[in-house]
């Protein structure tokens, strides 16, 4: 039968202080839950729905859906000006039409 | 697996209703900002990157056309002023209506020709390829709604860009 040596504690004590855990990293509690949870769900989840489960949860990310919506709200922006440039290209072009050939002749 | 897809599409339906609004404002801005001219010429400045000489020669060519634009203008609403007239006295199409609306085509065809003339003449002062380019523009832009509209009463085919 083992007996507790009172030394042990001490060595114990005396590794841990020598080794000091690193900082934990950011989510980890959510991500430790999220992997409890996959651990417990019934067994024999269909292979699609397990790969867009882990798409999913690539995909909202905070940082890679916040560069998402970034580069989205970018294209946005540039297609926007591209078709107000259209837009008063075509009423300078009214414009000039309108002055020189009046509608009553076109 | 609900809550993450739940999610996913919540944030589908916000990014797009925030790529919208970008896309509109973005939109509306540029198009202010852009159309603040209230130069009739401007558009021929830019599009046919016109030299300051040159848009100073169109400018006058320009000037000196108008009248002559406005007074076939004036003439042809007078006639349709007539034909409206002759019309509003009774339902049968008199030779008083025939009358006139052969004055109003022989002006709309007379507007047209001037119209081509003042085209060419400032067509000449730009640079022999934009001048060609401005020259089929306007044609187009002036005389192609007719065409489109004589080939559709035709009933005739059109080719698969709308030329033949």
């Amino acid at each position: 039968m083992r007996t507790t040596n009172p030394d042990d504690a001490k060595l114990r004590d005396l590794l841990r202080q020598s080794r000091p855990a690193p900082p934990l990293p950011p989510r980890f509690e959510d991500s430790v839950w999220r992997r409890i949870d996959r651990s417990e769900a019934p067994a024999g989840k269909p292979e699609t729905v397990a790969w867009l489960d882990r798409l999913l949860e690539r995909l909202l990310r905070p940082r890679l859906a916040l560069s998402g919506i970034a580069v989205l709200l970018l294209l946005s922006s540039v297609a926007g000006v591209l078709s107000g440039s259209e837009t008063a290209k075509r009423s300078a072009q009214e414009r000039y039409l309108a002055a020189v050939a009046p509608a009553t002749v076109r | 697996m609900r809550r993450s897809l739940l999610l996913a599409v919540a944030l589908v339906v916000a990014s797009a209703a925030l790529c919208f609004a970008a896309y509109r404002l973005a939109g509306h801005f540029s198009a202010r900002h852009l159309a603040r001219t209230t130069d009739d010429l401007d558009w021929l400045r830019v599009e046919f990157r016109l030299r300051d000489a040159e848009l100073a020669r169109i400018r006058q060519l320009h000037e000196g056309y108008l009248p002559t634009c406005r007074g076939f203008c004036d003439r042809i609403a007078a006639k349709q002023r007539e034909l409206q007239a002759a019309l509003d006295r009774g339902t049968n199409v008199t030779s008083a209506v025939e009358l006139t609306l052969a004055d109003i085509a022989t002006l709309r065809a007379q507007c047209q020709a001037a119209m081509l003339r003042h085209f060419a003449e400032v067509s000449r002062v730009m640079p022999p390829e934009q001048g060609r380019r401005y020259l089929t523009e306007m044609q187009r832009l002036t005389l192609g709604f007719h065409e489109q509209v004589e080939n559709r009463m035709s009933g005739e085919a059109l080719g698969p860009h709308g030329h033949r």
